[in-house]
């Protein structure tokens, strides 16, 4: 009943997917102006430019729709396959179901995976590279940008070719990586605490002709004690009812100006 | 305070507009702090200012990200503007993070703006989508990028614009032991970043790792490096995944299944 989807049109999906999924976000709609735009030169392909069967397909892709951009590429993919197979007229539910699925999901495993993980490994180890003075450490999020790029063009293709069966496998495969990811980030971040927290008690006791420096008796305890207990300071504040990170800045800020005048 | 040539406050302020593009699509780099001090630092004069200023506010908001589209706030364009008034007055790098929180904190609202002007151009989009316009719905998308990019140029230009003005004023009123506590609190304000991603990571399943990667560190920060840490974190995760995937065949192998093990362990 419809024209054939080639690499052309999925490649074009694919760049609109990765640049253009969010410029449309708001409110109402989230990612659904920027869901449709993506899909666009499929659905145009598949219905031809002039037709009812386009004019439906648009509404229905514009309706709200929100998960991880990351992730969205194996949804459009998958979209694209079942249009082409069925058609918007007798697939719509099933489109519809696929998409407000498999949204909640792959939000939940893409953030931690591509936001969460990703930053605390990749721009963690950037930013401690550049406060020691090495601006070479600015080419890591670079160079791993281009492999998150390279996995996205895999996910549209990924999910075009494998359709709906991919949900429940990769859901599977993402355990895994999610575990060992996880793993690899809170080593990191661990290591992060005494590198890059710069915290210290300046205080001396006097007593007559003997003075006690109070950051040296702790050194002796342990070294990165005082970060450590920022650190873990601040995790306790955030699971607190009622505090997020806008005002645990107020609260650091206070501690930094007493810690700051301590004599 | 030297003040900042007109064009340099225009391709900064530009860079902010493009960078805000980068942060919601691909996130390769220009939107982050650490990219948007670096760059300042470079056309400023002083990369290596524009580097601590950033790399600090990075690991400050190393958590703090937009899940589904929640308004955080505006670091990077804190970090364009901190950086520049740390170099032009010459306060040093805590200056400049201490003037980059508050302007950060203080543009949260121009997201929130830019994400309820969107709101326009999906009905937009809704009623070419009625009259089978699928140009219409292109474009909308496309005039999207104007609400994205101008909440962060417009900022930038007019606060590197009259920057000057204000930064000598908070100069002339900030006592000397406020002045010393920011700059204390920049040391510490990373450990926020730290702390948020300890909330979101499994933290009480994998502790153990934490800790290995907090003793190196601190122990034997002489001896290891951040990458020497990772390549140690890469190697851990390996190991924990295939002892996983060993007592998986494990219990297989009790519930009768041994006839598939040795096909197993070939693979």
């Amino acid at each position: 009943m419809s024209n054939k989807i080639t690499k052309k049109e999925l490649n074009s999906v694919f760049i609109r997917n990765l640049l253009g999924f969010q410029w449309g976000w708001n409110y109402e709609k989230m990612q659904g102006l920027g869901y449709c735009f993506s899909i666009l030169p499929a659905l145009k392909k598949i219905y031809g430019n002039d037709s009812e069967m386009l004019k439906k397909s648009m509404k229905t892709h514009l309706s709200y729709f929100n998960t991880t951009p990351a992730m969205s590429h194996l949804i459009v993919g998958a979209n694209i396959a079942m249009e082409e197979e069925i058609g918007i007229e007798e697939a719509e539910d099933a489109i519809v179901g696929l998409k407000t699925g498999m949204m909640g999901p792959f939000a939940g495993v893409g953030d931690t995976i591509f936001i969460t993980i990703y930053r605390a490994i990749v721009f963690s180890i950037a930013a401690y590279l550049a406060l020691e003075g090495q601006g070479i450490g600015l080419l890591i999020p670079l160079l791993c940008g281009v492999g998150v790029i390279l996995v996205r063009y895999r996910f549209t293709m990924l999910g075009y070719t494998q359709g709906k069966k991919l949900a429940a496998g990769v859901a599977g495969q993402m355990k895994d990586i999610t575990e060992a990811a996880s793993v690899l980030g809170l080593m990191v971040i661990g290591a992060m605490v005494p590198s890059v927290v710069n915290a210290t008690l300046p205080v001396t006791f006097s007593f007559g002709e003997v003075s006690l420096s109070l950051q040296e008796m702790l050194n002796k305890i342990m070294p990165g004690l005082v970060p450590l207990a920022v650190v873990f300071f601040s995790y306790w504040l955030l699971g607190k009812k009622g505090m997020n990170s806008t005002k645990l800045i107020f609260v650091l800020i206070l501690l930094g100006i007493i810690m700051g005048n301590l004599v | 305070m030297n003040s900042i040539p007109f064009i340099t406050i225009l391709i900064l302020a530009l860079y902010a507009g493009l960078a805000q593009l980068d942060a919601i699509s691909v996130q390769i780099g220009p939107y982050s702090p650490l990219f948007g001090g670096a760059v300042t630092g470079l056309l400023l004069g002083d990369f290596q200012a524009g580097l601590v200023i950033g790399a600090t506010l990075q690991l400050m908001t190393l958590g703090v990200a937009t899940y589904g589209g929640a308004t955080i706030p505006d670091f990077l364009s804190g970090s364009i503007m901190g950086t520049a008034f740390a170099i032009m007055s010459g306060g040093g790098t805590e200056y400049g993070i201490a003037l980059a929180v508050p302007i950060g904190l203080l543009l949260t609202q121009m997201d929130i703006l830019g994400r309820m002007t969107n709101v326009f151009f999906q009905h937009r989009a809704d009623r070419c989508a009625q009259q089978g316009n699928a140009r219409g719905v292109e474009i909308a998308n496309i005039l999207g990028i104007l609400p994205w990019s101008l909440t962060r140029f417009v900022p930038v230009f007019i606060g590197l614009l009259f920057g000057e003005t204000v930064v000598t004023a908070i100069n002339e009123w900030i006592p000397a032991w406020l002045m010393n506590g920011l700059k204390a609190a920049g040391g510490i304000l990373p450990a926020m970043g730290i702390a948020i991603l300890m909330r979101y990571l499994p933290l009480k399943k994998f502790f153990p790792y934490y800790i290995i990667g907090f003793v190196l560190m601190a122990y034997f920060s002489s001896l290891f490096s951040i990458m020497g840490v990772s390549l140690l974190g890469v190697a851990l995760a390996a190991i924990y995944i295939s002892n996983k995937k060993m007592t998986s065949v494990g219990v297989t192998a009790v519930y009768g299944m041994d006839d598939d093990m040795e096909v197993e362990i070939d693979e």
